[in-house]
Formats: structure tokens, C-alpha cells, sequence
């Protein structure tokens, strides 16, 4: 393949114009030269690659997933595909000049809005790499507010997201805790996953007047964004930091990434917030528009003084999380949730039947986590969204094997016999007795 | 013209992309969600809505879009289908190596072929973007060193996220000048390079669009002090086939997919920052790492002296599977795309210098800096010439960056532009000159062609909104 339209010809003409005999001579002065063809086989025509890539992917197995831990096959409307594809968006840049971006400009505004709602936050920014890193970067806004480095991780904590926040620690400088009775007036921010990893829904109204009492911040990581359709938003319990991952607003799994992050946070810290913000003004005519604001916090303007050193984030996730959520408005996106929450408990009440006890997911399991107390073991009764930690009577090992003959994904394996299962609105009634059914034959 | 509505000023009868439920929440009262403020929108008005907003966007597809550093290339239509294969776009990233065989193997090839572009022996995928995989050496580097050093020099031409990756890491930053020719000022380094000095950052080429003429004495310096090197890779559309990083003597670097290798840009993302080190640094790279395994591949997570991870679960895979289609649809003729990016843009430049100042008169490389110090004399600056092209429809190169360039224009047209293109665009700027001298009203007033005029960047910043306010119950 070859896209580059100048023609041989062109190429002469070009040269004659710098006074060159041959393309070389513009390469003289560079050191260190290759003189040799790179080691990178011939050029595949359009077919050969299309083959090659059909080959590839044919070699990963999609199947049925009863699996979620961070990552949630949920329904991608058409639509989106279609508007993302526009190439007047995605082969467009960071909308430096608002007069040619206004299309991109307006969407985060929508965007930023859209979060704000969902979350009940003041400010949103216009995205984050992912919802680990979104987590990170919550870790450096609280020091930058409150100039202390001591970071307490509430309660079950997704692994992918705690390796991520360990290695900014080890990097930036910041103390992990693990275990809510780690909380002091040394503590900059304390982070909670709600749904926690293993499942339970946190009740976090006292739990969050406790971290103010000593002066720390909460920061709340949404587990799967479209719990928020009916369950009460963070912004209500008092959260400073708000963040979580677009994968579940229309921009399916792709093997964990392309995805986005996103964070919202009160408005008191405005001038903290990492990334991009759009606001709105007006040009020298009176029109309204939009704009990139606020960039003093920006590591273009700032340098070493920036609140992050983020440029490029996930701007087309973003889009397409904004025209899922325009598609789906507050009536689809209930209805994913509900089917998704009904669909995990009709899951959950056949297993207890079949011997599979739900375990309290709000306690801590591993060894890593040993010192976390349960939250809010006072006014939670095991409440549950679309992913819940079961007790196996037989290793979880065996259980998956067995699925995955029937093709389908089992849950995560937590322990030997802790398995994490979880449910979209992507499973029917057949799926889940199925499912069921092939569990059963496991001795 | 008006503005489109916001989509929350529609409200039309929901499409039910999915099917209703009406059963109930066992859940404890003041647990569950009583108001959501979303509204509920037929799918043909969002359709109209946002190709309405695309019709106000200018993407590479709309024209040439010269924005100096960020390698606006073609991006091909086939890379998008196959990143939307099944068997990528519907996989659970924690399916297991079992059921991940393809893109594991797809992820090994990949980190070969960037070693082989970069001479570096070593590749983590994972960052997801270029300012990530800057942060994600400087993390190494970090590790390397553990305290015992804290300084980390970089030049004054760097881009802004350099020193804010490096700050992020706690380590304190100094500058060094670029000389006369556009190069570093070697004497400089040399006096701020001492025992505490854990990593020199370098753009090669540089933001200027200059090759380091003397890398390998740098590179040199720095290690005989013990420092280590990096290459931030954002301009390696100049290099490939050509030159590499890792033979001119860097320690690690990173690239920008995005750039380079034809990831579309999304109007800011997602983009894909893959770092490439020495073998001396592969034991830190994150993990995990894709590797052989008998006849397949798995991911290896057993390396002690790992940094650990950067980014949930294995970076921006799509666009790893892009970068892939991009490499793989050139081969070794991916020394021609460099050779043309730096042809083209040593035409442009040729083309105007006696248009417009050439701070830096000398062979550029895939980009030429330009500044407006000219026009300005006359009152006309940068950001006016820069508005006027858009009135003729090109998207702006880059301004006013690097910063120590007055009145900067920043002009990369990557190898995708034909002659024709090239030349329309150089006689728009040589007309664009000549109004200087006749009308300058034409650029103080521009653009006036496009969805908007120039907008009031104060009043966005000083009465801030970012939000439309109806939505939001919470204030």
C-alpha cells in the first residue's frame, strides 16, 4: 500500500526546486545513518492486509461473557459507528482553532454536561486516558489542594485499577493505605469503587463526612457508569473527585482500550482539574461558541507548574459517549441499567439455590487488602448491581473450564473459590439458564 | 450563522434502543436514583444533530491540515474496518492469553517492528498516548536512579509536556538554550550536566524541524556522567529508514502512533504512546509484556524490577491494531514516508522564504518554522495570518510554539499531501503575504468564512461555563 500521492515526476520537480540531484541529499547532514532498508518485509497490498488482519483476529475467541472487572459488554448502538466515522471528527485534532472546531467544541460542552448530570458534580473535564489513570491523576488534584501525600483506598479495589495507582505512587511520591481505619489527619484523599470491586453498593453519605472531618478529600471510581441511571449519584454524598471509565457508554471492549476516562469534581477545584476544559463565549459578532478555557492549568502554557502533563486524551471515546447517551436518553439508559441489575439478580437467586453463596462485598478478601474495614456495614444489606462475588462449592477453575466448552466467559477467579460474576443487558433469560445449568453439571 | 441547538434543548420520543423493563429495585430507598435529567431523544434528530455539528469540524479529510507537530497525516479507511473485526473490537481484555492468541500475537509483532523503526530493543504498548509514555520514562528513570538523582535538563524548544511529565515524578527540571544554528547549546549542557543529573530529554528532530546534528556527542556527555538520555519521538515521521533513536545513542524514547503511524487523531484522542528502551531498561518496562510461549503467546507479569502498570489492562489496543495495519500495509518502504514528509516540507519552506523569515535557515526536517516577525512589523501577527487560512480553506499550522520563536508558524505537511496541494497552500501563503502589504484588514478581521468568528477567549475564562446549567440539579 502506498499513500502518498507525489509522483515521480513531482518528486524531480521538487528536488530541482531545492537544487537536488536525489532525495539522499536532503538526509547528508544527519548523523548516525541506517544505509540499510529496514527489516520490515515487503509492502501488503489492501487485500493481502485485510486477509492477514481477518487471520488474526479469528484467533481470539469471543464469547458469551458472564465476566465484567472493569470491563462491560454493553449494547452499541448502530448509530454511533456511523457518526464517529464522519471524518470531519475523527480525522480532526485538539480544537486549538474554535473557528474550524466548533463541531468537536461543542460535543465536549455536551459531554461536560452530560457528566455533570450523571455524577451530580459541578465541573467535568472533556476526558482522561481511562478510569485507572482518571483514578491516578484524583491522587495528584487532592495533593495539590491539600499538600499532603497519604492516599487511603476505602474497600475492594479492582486490581487493574490499584497496580496503576501504585505505580503513580511509587513514581509521584504518595503513601497507599489500604483499609478505611488508615484514615488520619495526614490523609490527602481516600478512594472508594462504587460498586466496589466485588460488587456491593456503598452507602457513602456518614463515610464522607468522616474523610471532611479530617480534612481529606473523597474520591468516588464509578464501577460501571450506567449504574448511575438508578443509583444515587456521588455528587449527592458530598465526593470531591468523581471518576470513572466511557467503556460503557458506546465504546464496546476492544480488548480493554480504546476507552476514556472521565472526571468531575466540585467546584471549588476548578483550577485543579487536570486536561481539557470547553466553555462557552461568544465571537467578535455576537455569536455563540465555543472554546477551549481555563489552559493556565495546562501543561502547554504551564510546563513543569501544569496540574498534569495530559494533552491527548480520549476525545473521540468522549463523542461517542455522548452520542450514546443522547441516543439512549434517561429512558434507554434506565432500561440498560435495570435489565443489566434484574439480569445479575435472576444470575445471583439460581446459583443460591444451586449452593452459591453471595459473599458481603464491601469486606476485603486478599491478603493486600486485609486491613480495609467494611464501610458501611450499617445500612447495606449485600445490595448488588450487575456484579456480585459468589462462595463456589467447587473451584472456580473447574467452573470456567467447563464454560468456556459451552462458549461462554465465567466470572473472575477472586480466590479459589470466590468468583465474580456479572450481567449486561447484553444476556437473555436462555443465556443465564444456560449458564446456569452448565455450572450445575460441575462436580 | 446561529448556532445548532445543545442536544439537551430536544425532547422527543425515545427510540428504545433496547428493550423496556418495568420491574422494580430491591434496593434500599435512599440508595436509589429518583431524578435523571438526560432527555430522551429520537435516534433521527441525533443523527441530525451531530452531523450537523461535523458540518462546523475540519478534519484531514476536509483539507490540508499543516499543524506542525502533530503529523496530520491520511488516515486509511482500511485500518478502521479491521480494528472493528470481532475478533478485536468484541474481546474481553480478561478472556485470557487462550482466548486472546491474535492480538497477543499482533502486540509481539508490533513491539518488533517499533524496535526495529527505533533501534531500541525493548517495546511497551501500553501508554495511552505520547505525553503518557513520557511520564512512563520518566517512571523508569525514577526507578533507575531510586532518589540518589533529581535533575532533569531540557532544552527550551521542548514541548510543555517534557517538564510536566518529569515534575510529575518529583524530579526538578532545568533548561538548557538551543544555540544559534538551532541546535542545543553543547557548552551549556555540558556545565549543567553533573552527578545529579538523571535523564536529559531531547525532540529529535527537534521542534524547530532540525536534526540534531551532534546527537551522538550528547548522548555521550550525558552517559559519561551516568545520566540517561530520551528521545520524545513526536517527530519520527522524519526519521524512519533513515536514522534511529536507539543508534544515536538514546537510552528510551516514545512515539506517538497517532502521529507516526496514521492513528487517526479523534479531535484529541485516543492516541497510543508506546515507549521503546535499551536492553539495559527492558527490566522496568510496565507490565505486563506480550512474549513467545511454545507455539503461542501470553502475557508475562513476572518482572520484579517493573515499574508496574500505567494503564488498565494493556493501552489503547484499536489503536495498536491500526498502527500494526499502517506498518504492515509499507514494510520497508516505510523509509519513503519519512523521505517525502521531509521532501515536502523543504518545498514549502524553499517556496517562502522570501515570504516570510526563516529563523533557521538550513535543511529542515518533516517540518519548517517559519517566523512572523515580518508581518508583525507591520502590525499583522501570526495569529491574523493564521486565521486567514482558514478563511481559504486550509486548517492553521501550528503557532507560536516553539516558544522561542517569535510570532512562530509551524508548518508539517506530512508525506500524504500531493504537489498540487503543497503549491495551492504555498501561493495561498504567498497571497496571504501580499495582503499584508495591501490589506491588512483582511487579517485582522479573518476568518469570517467559517461557522464562527474569533471568539472571546477572556470572557470563557473569567465567567466560566462549562455547562449547561438546566441539566445539572447540582450547583
Amino acid at each position: 500500500m502506498n499513500y502518498i500521492p507525489i509522483t515521480d515526476q513531482d518528486e524531480k520537480d521538487m528536488l530541482a526546486l531545492l537544487g537536488l540531484k536525489n532525495i539522499e541529499e536532503l538526509f547528508t547532514h544527519v548523523p548516525a545513518k541506517l544505509n540499510r532498508d529496514l527489516a520490515l518485509g515487503e509492502p501488503l497490498s489492501e487485500l493481502e492486509l485485510k486477509k492477514h488482519l481477518q487471520e488474526l483476529s479469528e484467533k481470539n475467541n469471543v464469547l458469551k461473557y458472564f465476566r465484567g472487572a472493569g470491563s462491560y459488554l454493553h449494547y452499541v448502538p448502530s448509530a454511533i459507528n456511523h457518526l464517529i466515522l464522519r471524518g470531519e471528527f475523527f480525522t480532526a485534532y485538539t480544537p486549538y482553532q474554535p473557528e474550524v472546531s466548533q463541531g468537536t467544541l461543542q460535543a465536549i460542552y455536551e459531554f461536560q454536561t452530560l457528566i455533570c448530570a450523571l455524577t451530580g458534580m459541578d465541573v467535568a473535564n472533556a476526558s482522561m486516558y481511562d478510569v485507572a489513570t482518571a483514578a491516578a491523576e484524583s491522587m495528584l488534584l487532592a495533593r495539590s489542594e491539600n499538600e499532603r501525600n497519604e492516599v487511603v483506598i476505602a474497600n475492594p479495589l479492582n486490581p487493574q485499577y490499584l497496580e496503576v495507582l501504585k505505580t503513580y505512587a511509587a513514581s509521584c511520591g504518595f503513601v497507599l493505605h489500604e483499609g478505611i481505619s488508615k484514615l488520619t489527619d495526614k490523609t490527602s484523599c481516600v478512594i472508594v469503587q462504587q460498586p466496589s470491586y466485588h460488587g456491593s453498593i456503598e452507602d457513602l453519605k456518614q463515610f464522607s463526612d468522616k474523610i471532611h472531618e479530617k480534612g481529606a478529600m473523597l474520591a468516588v471510581i464509578i464501577t460501571d457508569p450506567t449504574s448511575l441511571a438508578i443509583i444515587e449519584p456521588p455528587g449527592s454524598f458530598g465526593a470531591d473527585i468523581v471518576v470513572g471509565d466511557l467503556q460503557c457508554f458506546g465504546n464496546g471492549l476492544n480488548f480493554g482500550g480504546p476507552s476514556g476516562g472521565f472526571m468531575a469534581v466540585k467546584k471549588q477545584f476548578i483550577k485543579k482539574i487536570p486536561g481539557r476544559l470547553c466553555g462557552m463565549t461568544n465571537d467578535d459578532k455576537g455569536n455563540t461558541g465555543f472554546i477551549l478555557t481555563l489552559q493556565a492549568r495546562e501543561q502547554h502554557i504551564r510546563r513543569e507548574k501544569a496540574t498534569s502533563n495530559i494533552c491527548t486524551n480520549q476525545a473521540l471515546n468522549a463523542l461517542a459517549s455522548t452520542i450514546y447517551l443522547s441516543l439512549l436518553g434517561k429512558t434507554g439508559l434506565r432500561n440498560v441499567a435495570m435489565k443489566s441489575y434484574h439480569n445479575a439478580h435472576k444470575l445471583q437467586k439460581l446459583l443460591e439455590v444451586s449452593g452459591f453463596k453471595l459473599v458481603d462485598g464491601s469486606k476485603p478478601l486478599s491478603a493486600g487488602q486485609k486491613n480495609a474495614d467494611n464501610i458501611c456495614h450499617e445500612t447495606r444489606d449485600k445490595s448488588f448491581y450487575n456484579e456480585f462475588l459468589v462462595e463456589t462449592p467447587v473451584p472456580v477453575k473447574n467452573l470456567n473450564a467447563k464454560l468456556q466448552d459451552h462458549g461462554f466467559l465465567g466470572g473472575v477467579e477472586v480466590a479459589e473459590n470466590k468468583w465474580l460474576l456479572c450481567c449486561t443487558e447484553m444476556l437473555d433469560d436462555k443465556d443465564i439458564e444456560k449458564f446456569v445449568e452448565t455450572v450445575k453439571s460441575v462436580k | 450563522m446561529t448556532m445548532p441547538k445543545l442536544i439537551f434543548e430536544y425532547d422527543t420520543k425515545n427510540t428504545n434502543h433496547v428493550p423496556t423493563v418495568n420491574e422494580k429495585l430491591d434496593l434500599p430507598e435512599h440508595l436509589i436514583r429518583k431524578d435523571l435529567t438526560i432527555p430522551d431523544i429520537n435516534e433521527v434528530d441525533v443523527i441530525r444533530h451531530f452531523t450537523e455539528l461535523s458540518k462546523r469540524n475540519y478534519g484531514v479529510d476536509n483539507g490540508f491540515y499543516p499543524l506542525g507537530s502533530c503529523t496530520m497525516k491520511y488516515n486509511p479507511r482500511i485500518n478502521e474496518d479491521v480494528a472493528r473485526l470481532n475478533g478485536f473490537g468484541n474481546l474481553h481484555p480478561l478472556a485470557g492469553d487462550e482466548n486472546s492468541q491474535g492480538v497477543l500475537e499482533l502486540m509481539y509483532n508490533l513491539e518488533h517492528i517499533l524496535s526495529e523503526v527505533t533501534g531500541m530493543d525493548a517495546v511497551s504498548l501500553q501508554p495511552a498516548a505520547g505525553a503518557h509514555g513520557e511520564v512512563t520514562c520518566c517512571m523508569i528513570a525514577r526507578k533507575y536512579f531510586g532518589k540518589s538523582r533529581n535533575k532533569v535538563i531540557i532544552p527550551d524548544s521542548a514541548h510543555g509536556t517534557n517538564p510536566a511529565s518529569a515534575a510529575m515524578c518529583g524530579f526538578e527540571i532545568v533548561e538548557v538554550k538551543t544555540n544559534a544554528k538551532g541546535g542545543v547549546d553543547i557548552d551549556e549542557l555540558r556545565s549543567k550536566v553533573d552527578s545529579n543529573t538523571a535523564m536529559f530529554m531531547l525532540t529529535n528532530p527537534s521542534t524547530l524541524g532540525l536534526f540534531e546534528e551532534n546527537i551522538v556527542e550528547i548522548n555521550k556527555i550525558l552517559h559519561d556522567a551516568g545520566a540517561l538520555t530520551y528521545c520524545d519521538g513526536a517527530n519520527m515521521n522524519a526519521m524512519m529508514g533513515i536514522t534511529r533513536p536507539g543508534d544515536q545513542g538514546f537510552d528510551m524514547m516514545h512515539l506517538n502512533l497517532h502521529k507516526t503511524f496514521s492513528t487517526p487523531h479523534g479531535g484529541g484522542g485516543p492516541g497510543a504512546g508506546p515507549i521503546c528502551v535499551k536492553k539495559h531498561l527492558a527490566k522496568y518496562l510496565p507490565v505486563p509484556r506480550a512474549v513467545k510461549h511454545g507455539d503461542g503467546y501470553k502475557f508475562e507479569y513476572n518482572y520484579p524490577d517493573s515499574i508496574g502498570k500505567v494503564k488498565g489492562f494493556f493501552g489503547n489496543v484499536g489503536m495498536l491494531v491500526r498502527a500494526y495495519a499502517y506498518a504492515k500495509a509499507y514494510g520497508k518502504n516505510l523509509t519513503k514516508v519519512s523521505q517525502i514528509a521531509v521532501l515536502s516540507a523543504n518545498y514549502i519552506m524553499r517556496s517562502l522564504d522570501k515570504y516570510y523569515h526563516l529563523p533557521y535557515n538550513k535543511t529542515c526536517a518533516h517540518e519548517c518554522v517559519f517566523s512572523g516577525e515580518k508581518q508583525a512589523a507591520k502590525g499583522v501577527h501570526t495569529m491574523d495570518i493564521a486565521k486567514r487560512l482558514l478563511d481559504y480553506g486550509f486548517h492553521a499550522p501550528t503557532i507560536y510554539f516553539p516558544l522561542i520563536v517569535k510570532e512562530a508558524i509551524m508548518i508539517e505537511p506530512t508525506e500524504s499531501e500531493s504537489k498540487a496541494t503543497l503549491d495551492s497552500f504555498i501561493e495561498t501563503m504567498k497571497k496571504i503575504a501580499h495582503e499584508v502589504e495591501t490589506q491588512p484588514e483582511l487579517l485582522h478581521n479573518a476568518p469570517t468564512t467559517t461557522p464562527v468568528g474569533r471568539l472571546d477567549g477572556v470572557k470563557a475564562a473569567r465567567q466560566p461555563n462549562l455547562r449547561y446549567e438546566p441539566v445539572c440539579r447540582i450547583c
